[in-house]
């Protein structure tokens, strides 16, 4: 299936923040997620991809309404899911369903394969019977491609591989049959052959069932390959968006360009010179003035250290019309005409 | 000269009533100053074989066969002292997720210069503090921080701490075993050119054990392939990881398997069909190839008969039935 118009998520101007340290004088907010917009329509994939710290994970937390945010709206189903509480809020949740990264840490060690996917349809009273329950939690582990599930469903986690595990959790994800995934580096735990297949069962699922989702990962070449497009995530804001093929292929922003350098195969042997970007990115405690990638930005000390990066915020803004205002390519940067 | 000679190497665990050949009968020689990388998912040998050459394996692990030779000495049947002199003057080790094994309650500093003063008690304690500005220097850090809590550094910092103190007492060796594998892009492109850099500058002599291709082949030369407690495949890196227009030079299907694992983000913009299965158990024999199996190439005699190591080109081979046939 390719995407529709339906909208099925949108986020705009989220913020979360955190206040962090004990004594008031030594209160430091912060700022996690700082502006985030975006939207995501039935049967798309987006990818927020960046580095670890750059808010990914918080948005994704923030989609759930596992976390709070401070400010902004996230719309699905006609509901604010920021300001929603209580049974309306559980009943929303039932659309939105997560994976988590480590298939060994989410699956409780003492339930069973079927108790594991039957615990939402129990949660959400979904299905008549006990019995009109082990049909659908047999169809999700079908669809999740664990065969035979009346052998599978008896399984204790231990008894499975890291690949099994991972469908389960897509199973238990599955059974509720949600509109959204937010799958949080749903493969990086996983060893490097088993990854494909799980991505592989992602993407059928989408095509089959016009599932949508919200995919995390630091990793810019398998969001390439997986998501339609893809956002790239910095200190709490997206600096580049636009579909994947853009994104990687004509990458605007700076910071998304040293991003594909360093995941780039490359030809053997390199120096430290060939890594653009020196240290670390700097807390979300104290985000630099101005451009908050300026600190490091490479780009900044070719162009002579311009004013403009340390005094004024950029925002994200279209640099090349997409043929849907979906699709535009955008980046936050104030020399997207100079970067080529 | 080779600094690492390793000669049918086997490696048996005890579990329960049977035992699992995690290693078996591997060969594998490193020069001075080259670096090789081993590559094999979880449960291949790859971390076992990495471990026995410094006596670090569990006790539940012996050694029931072969010779490890280092610096021209050979290492099985040492007691644990004299093992205790040669770990980190002559084969240092950084170990998986090293990062968290620093000590929270140190210093950095203190860390490293106990390090040094334990292993060479001749130096004076001037002497091995101003090694250890040095040593963080060299990977990166300013000497500033020297007096920093392991909580005060990012992941990268501490695993650039973690090599620091493994070069504490000069070793010729040092083998990393996923260095980089709970770092992001930035951190592990940072820390795999601080490898390729250290080489240089310390004809350091490195083993790198991790399941990420991209990895090895920015920092080493050579690249062994392992599949089961074997050896399929091992080369130059350029040579077997070598990607033209969807073409590979890979000879094993185990090694393009593991190759399409990870999206070319110069390649197509698909996404390969990945291994099905797991690997075979290894405390029953196996009969012919161990990858018959999950392989997507199997032949008939590949269920029969184990494949030989044959040459492709110089340097370059690989235990497979069909390099056999392209070989003759």
């Amino acid at each position: 299936m390719i995407p529709t118009n339906e909208t099925v998520l949108s986020v705009s101007d989220l913020v979360v923040r955190f206040e962090s340290g004990g004594r008031q004088s030594k209160k430091r907010t912060v700022r996690a997620v700082d502006g985030v917009s975006f939207e995501i329509v039935r049967g798309e994939i987006l990818a927020l991809v960046g580095e670890s710290g750059c808010g990914k994970s918080t948005i994704a937390m923030a989609v759930m309404r596992l976390i709070k945010p401070t400010s902004g709206q996230i719309i699905s189903g006609g509901l604010n899911l920021a300001t929603i509480r209580g049974r309306a809020l559980q009943r929303a949740r039932q659309r939105i369903q997560m994976i988590f990264q480590d298939p060994f840490g989410s699956l409780d060690p003492r339930q069973t394969v079927m108790e594991a996917v039957s615990e939402p349809l129990l949660i959400h009273k979904v299905g008549n019977s006990a019995g009109e329950r082990t049909e659908m939690v047999f169809d999700a582990l079908r669809m999740a491609q664990l065969n035979p599930p009346e052998r599978l469903s008896e399984n204790f986690p231990h008894e499975l591989s890291g690949g099994q595990r991972q469908r389960v959790a897509i199973a238990s994800a599955m059974v509720l049959s949600p509109e959204l995934v937010v799958a949080d580096e749903p493969v990086s735990m996983l060893d490097v052959s088993a990854r494909a297949g799980i991505l592989r069962l992602m993407m059928d699922l989408r095509d089959r069932l016009g599932v949508s989702y919200l995919f995390i990962t630091h990793d810019l070449a398998t969001a390439w390959v997986v998501a339609d497009r893809i956002a790239v995530v910095y200190l709490g804001r997206i600096v580049e968006t636009g579909p994947s093929e853009v994104v990687v292929k004509n990458p605007a922003h700076p910071y998304t360009q040293a991003l594909l350098n360093a995941s780039q195969d490359g030809d053997t042997t390199i120096s430290a010179a060939a890594v653009v970007l020196k240290g670390e990115a700097p807390s979300a405690a104290a985000v630099p003035p101005g451009c908050r990638f300026h600190p490091r930005c490479p780009k900044y000390v070719e162009l002579g250290k311009p004013e403009s990066c340390r005094s004024e915020d950029p925002r994200l803004h279209v640099i090349k019309k997409g043929e849907i205002t979906r699709r535009d390519h955008s980046a936050a940067c104030h020399f997207t005409d100079e970067v080529k | 000269m080779s600094v690492l000679r390793i000669s049918d190497l086997t490696v048996d665990y005890r579990l329960g009533q049977g035992r699992v050949r995690a290693v078996d009968h591997v060969s594998l020689e490193i020069e001075t100053g080259e670096a090789v990388g081993i590559v094999g998912e979880s449960g291949c040998g790859k971390t076992t074989l990495g471990l026995s050459v410094p006596a670090l394996l569990p006790a539940n692990a012996s050694i029931s066969d072969g010779q490890i030779v280092l610096n021209g000495e050979s290492l099985i049947g040492r007691s644990e002292e004299e093992m205790n002199h040669l770990r980190w003057k002559s084969v240092a080790f950084v170990f998986q997720g090293a990062m968290n094994a620093l000590n929270p309650v140190h210093r950095i500093d203190k860390q490293i210069l106990e390090a040094i003063q334990t292993h060479e008690p001749e130096t004076s304690k001037d002497e091995a503090y101003a090694r250890v500005l040095e040593l963080i220097e060299l990977v990166g850090i300013s000497p500033s921080r020297a007096k920093s809590y392991p909580h005060e550094f990012s992941g990268g910092m501490r695993q650039r701490a973690m090599i620091a103190m493994s070069l504490a007492c000069r070793p010729s060796l040092l083998i990393a075993d996923e260095p980089t594998t709970a770092l992001d892009v930035i951190s592990q492109a940072q820390i795999l050119a601080l490898l390729g850099e250290l080489r240089r500058q310390e004809n350091l002599s490195l083993v790198m054990i991790s399941h990420d291709l991209s990895a090895i082949k920015k920092v080493c030369d050579r690249i062994v392939v392992m599949y089961a407690g074997v050896i399929v495949e091992s080369g130059p890196t350029d040579t077997v990881l070598r990607r033209k227009n969807g073409a590979v030079t890979a000879a094993h299907p185990y090694t393009k398997a593991l190759m399409g694992a990870h999206p070319d983000l110069s390649g197509e913009r698909i996404l390969a069909p990945g291994l099905s299965g797991n690997p075979p158990d290894l405390s029953k024999p196996i009969t012919g190839c161990r990858f018959a199996a999950r392989c997507p190439e199997v032949m008939e005699i590949c269920r029969t008969q184990t494949p030989p190591t044959v040459t492709i080109s110089p340097g370059h081979s690989a235990a497979c039935h069909l390099a056999v046939r392209s070989a003759s």
